[in-house]
């Protein structure tokens, strides 16, 4: 079944990669030779548009505790998923793996967020555009 | 891939019925594909009407779709059939659900998944139409009129001539310094997300709260004239009234700032709004602009009832964005300085 399905796409020939667009191009903000891998504890998640904000505290080496900001997607969508700001509590233990700011500072993009203990953080609704509609 | 869309996808049928009526073409009607559609079946649907008595819009929308304006140009008919435009949603679901390779600067970006940020989590009317236009008929923007082509050429040049994109501020686009963006208009356009109106009816007046920007259109019904010419506005002036069914919007007087799709501020612009059914307005908008174009030319979407509220987007507030964008400019500029000056003293 699902193999014919994909023939039959191929054969229509359609569309073009639409690319989802946010606010501002991220490949200006970040910067992709700079990848990063951090595991902290959330300080404090600030739920704003454009994009939400992870804070998070990374123990470094030395044990010394690093301050990061870590951006996210738009709240708005959030909220309508039913999330809030009560869906991760302060004190949570984050891995980032994404990259950081062009310039220098300890900010990021996180590609994946995931929990302690590797579980993705999903932070989105469920099922598909069709069926996910009104109440 | 991501599995909850394959397992859900045996669930569409009976949702995408309830509003395929309005965007379906009919068997056996008139031959112009645009007829079939545009044309009201013989059924009716009769809108509720508000206590002053217009036809009820009211409620929150979302004009959440994957058909892009113009029709891709591999593909020549007008319509999909049910099962290939499925496919087509199935497709660019599975496309933005899709990790990209690290490492690669497609990859400086969240998974768009577990923000919610994909397509595939917000309610859409599935369209069956290959593009938003419906005129010209192969469903593309009519060619430039020499006037347009001269424009655009100068607006390029003048783009050119302040310098890079992230040199100053206002180089940025209008959507990264959240100013407008195309979820506002006009016309009001769908982007990959907050793709959310509310609609709100009062006597001789209609409201429309845009998501994206947070940006009000409040549309007054009682025929006064449009703003002097002299008054430009980024989202113009606009003015309603009922045809039958339909709440018509004529907008004017634009600044020609928010140039859609490289239009002039001499765009005039007639929205239609008509409720198909309960869950479902037909939103068409017709573009008239000899400044830009050699012809007019229209296009719809449908926008599909949704779940609220829709949460305040305070663009600015948070536009963390924008700065860092800036800084990372800078930072770029001050390294490729130092080098620049290290190979000089080393020479």
């Amino acid at each position: 079944m699902r193999t014919s399905r994909a023939v039959a796409v191929v054969g229509l020939g359609l569309l073009l990669a639409a690319a989802p667009m946010a606010h501002h191009a991220f490949s200006a903000e970040f910067d992709i030779d700079k990848p990063i891998n951090l595991r902290g504890t959330l300080t404090k998640w600030e739920m704003i548009n454009p994009h939400s904000w992870f804070h998070l505290d990374v123990k470094s080496a030395d044990g010394a505790v690093v301050p990061w900001m870590i951006e996210g997607g738009s709240p708005n969508q959030l909220i309508k998923g039913g999330v809030t700001k009560k869906s991760l509590a302060i004190g949570t233990e984050l891995i980032i793996e994404g990259y950081q700011a062009k310039d220098g500072t300890n900010k990021g993009v996180g590609r994946n967020i995931l929990l302690a203990d590797g579980r993705r953080l999903s932070l989105g609704g469920s099922a598909n555009p069709l069926t996910n509609n009104k109440p | 891939m991501n599995h909850r869309w394959l397992v859900s996808v045996s669930g569409l049928v009976v949702p995408a019925a309830v509003f395929w009526s309005a965007t379906m073409p009919v068997a056996g009607q008139a031959r112009s594909a645009g007829a079939r559609t545009n044309e009201k079946p013989a059924k009716a649907y009769t809108a509720p009407r508000t206590p002053d008595g217009q036809p009820d819009l009211q409620g929150i929308w979302t004009n959440n779709t994957f058909t892009t304006l113009e029709r891709p140009k591999n593909v020549t008919k007008e319509f999909y059939t049910a099962e290939e435009a499925l496919e087509v949603v199935r497709r660019l679901a599975a496309q933005e659900e899709e990790q990209t390779e690290p490492g690669t600067v497609a990859d400086v970006h969240y998974d768009f998944t577990q923000f919610g940020l994909d397509r595939s989590q917000e309610a859409m009317a599935l369209n069956l139409r290959t593009s938003l236009i419906v005129d010209p008929a192969d469903g593309r923007l009519p060619p430039l009129s020499a006037e347009g082509q001269k424009r655009a050429a100068e607006r390029a040049a003048e783009r050119k001539s302040r310098g890079g994109l992230h040199d100053a501020v206002q180089n940025e686009p209008l959507g990264a310094r959240c100013i407008l963006m195309d979820r506002n208009g006009p016309p009001m356009l769908a982007g990959a997300y907050n793709n959310g109106y509310q609609i709100m009816q009062a006597p001789g007046y209609v409201m429309i709260l845009v998501e994206m920007l947070h940006d009000v259109r409040i549309i007054p019904l009682d025929g006064r004239p449009q703003l002097p010419p002299n008054v430009r506005q980024w989202t113009g002036s606009y003015r309603g009234h009922w045809e039958g069914q339909t709440l018509v919007v004529e907008t004017t007087n634009l600044s020609g700032k928010f140039a859609f799709q490289g239009s002039s501020e001499n765009m005039r612009l007639t929205e239609r709004f008509t409720r198909v059914d309960e869950d479902t307005i037909r939103y068409q908008f017709t573009v008239d602009d000899p400044s830009t174009w050699t012809r007019p030319w229209s296009a719809e979407v449908p926008w599909k009832k949704t779940i609220g509220p829709i949460f305040e987007h305070a663009c600015h507030e948070g536009n963390y964005g924008l700065r860092n964008t800036l800084a990372g400019a800078r930072a770029e500029e001050k390294r490729a300085a130092e080098e620049a000056a290290k190979k000089g003293s080393s020479k």
